[in-house]
């Protein structure tokens, strides 16, 4: 008999967006022909409310989007919430209106930015991608006979999150502050063949806190790890409420220990980070041992190409906040737009001290987790 | 009549507080950093900040500073807004 407590309450609650979740596509985009349902999530609506898990929409949208949903799933919402307020504001209406408390929900919502929010104001609601919400009905907090390891391990990773998302919000001191008190350890180390496969998963499911702004090819991947003149880099976290595995990873080109003199300026083709690390110090630490590496490589400049989109504004900030700055003209061949920062002076960004730096590859765990 | 530096200050000392969950930060002065050991304004709460900024006062500060140099100290952020309200 699988322990529900270890997994985090049962969710007698799921509250879902529309645009691009529930329905392929925005439903203000086509006034002809609204359109068509995520057929799998549409599924797993119709499955959870077959549970008795009340199923409810909170959406930036008219009333309409809401009836149109409810048509194509062919079952009544327990609660609609279409209007331009907060989704934090929407959720805690639609509670108060069931009855259900912020600990027994779920919210699906396809936007990082949406989800962050939630999040911050609302830490005990279970807060989801489409691209989870689409096995949840597997995981014990939908339906409490647990059925695979995995699930049980997905589960159990977001079990973790509204704990640590319910002490950081009973914490008082500064962010740093909350990172030292939960144990934090993020570990840098070089890529190993191993860590391949989660490399490609990374590639493909960051889009926000991904600076390519386009996946990376599985082949395109081995060759940067097999390449001497790029250091393929690997960013673990773990603190006291669990252990998120391989969250993200870094392409350092002119590598400091192949032959001959470094150049003047190195660059960054790539960062790559899982959302589910945002907020835990996990990027601030990579970018400031990049600026480090190349530094002690005897760069005097880095370089980190970036694509400006309204969404990885998380990203933007990061660069800023340890001193990345763009020239506007200053475009890379592919044309994103170049961020650098200036390596001496003697005031590079300081390595947090929850930060171990492993010259080996770290063996990845048996199960990775996901985005 | 239009809302003064000092009154989006204050406003935005109250947003910095509600998105970090520190209250003591509704007592900073204007010159304090916002990044670094200022206030240490770290990705995921400066989003939240941008957010509530937009929600406000309708301002995407994002889509016009690229390089994010309103959010050098809770001054001149609210200069910033001041001179887009």
């Amino acid at each position: 008999m699988p322990n529900p407590v270890a997994a985090g309450p049962v969710v007698k609650c799921v509250v879902w967006d529309i645009d691009n979740t529930l329905l392929d596509g925005v439903y203000l985009e086509s006034a002809q022909q609204p359109p068509p349902a995520d057929p799998v999530l549409l599924g797993v609506v119709r499955e959870l409310a077959g549970r008795g898990i009340l199923q409810a929409v909170a959406s930036k949208n008219p009333p309409a989007a809401a009836e149109y949903v409810q048509q194509l799933a062919g079952l009544d919402f327990a609660a609609t919430e279409c209007g331009w307020d907060s989704k934090p504001e929407a959720i805690g209406r639609i509670a108060a209106g069931l009855g259900v408390l912020p600990g027994a929900m779920a919210f699906v919502d396809d936007d990082m930015l949406e989800r962050a929010e939630v999040t911050a104001v609302l830490p005990a609601v279970l807060v989801l991608t489409p691209e989870d919400a689409a096995e949840a009905a597997g995981w014990p907090q939908f339906s409490p006979p647990v059925v695979t390891a995995e699930a049980r391990r997905r589960g159990q990773l977001y079990a973790e999150r509204r704990r640590r998302q319910e002490a950081a919000s009973a914490f008082g001191g500064s962010r740093q502050e909350f990172l030292r008190q939960v144990g934090t350890r993020v570990t840098i180390a070089p890529a190993g063949a191993a860590d391949l496969p989660r490399l490609h998963e990374l590639s493909v499911r960051t889009h926000q806190l991904n600076s390519a702004g386009h996946p990376v090819g599985a082949d395109e991947l081995a060759r940067l790890l097999s390449s001497a003149a790029n250091q393929v880099t690997t960013v673990r976290l773990a603190d006291d409420f669990g252990d998120d595995g391989l969250v993200g990873a870094a392409v350092l080109a002119g590598n400091g220990a192949a032959p001959g003199p470094a150049p003047p300026a190195m660059t960054v083709p790539l960062v790559m980070m899982s959302c589910r690390a945002l907020g835990r110090g996990t990027l601030d630490a990579l970018l400031a041992w990049l600026c480090r590496t190349a530094a002690a490589a005897g760069a005097t400049k880095l370089d980190v190409p970036c694509r400006v989109t309204d969404r990885n504004v998380p990203f933007r900030l990061a660069l800023a906040a340890v001193g990345f700055r763009a020239e506007s003209a200053a475009r890379a061949a592919d044309g994103r737009t170049v961020f650098s920062r200036p390596l001496g002076g003697g005031d590079l960004p300081a390595l947090p001290d929850y930060v171990v730096v492993s010259p080996r590859p770290v063996s990845p765990p048996p199960v990775s987790p996901q985005p | 009549m239009t809302t003064s530096v000092d009154e989006i200050a204050g406003e935005l000392r109250d947003l910095l507080a509600e998105v970090t969950g520190r209250d003591e930060l509704r007592f900073i002065p204007a010159a304090t950093a916002l990044f670094g050991s200022g206030v240490g304004l770290d990705s995921l709460a400066g989003t939240l900040l941008l957010r509530q900024i937009q929600r406000r006062y309708g301002i995407d500060v994002a889509a016009e500073d690229l390089n994010l140099d309103s959010l050098e100290t809770l001054g001149t952020l609210a200069g910033f807004i001041a001179d887009r309200i």
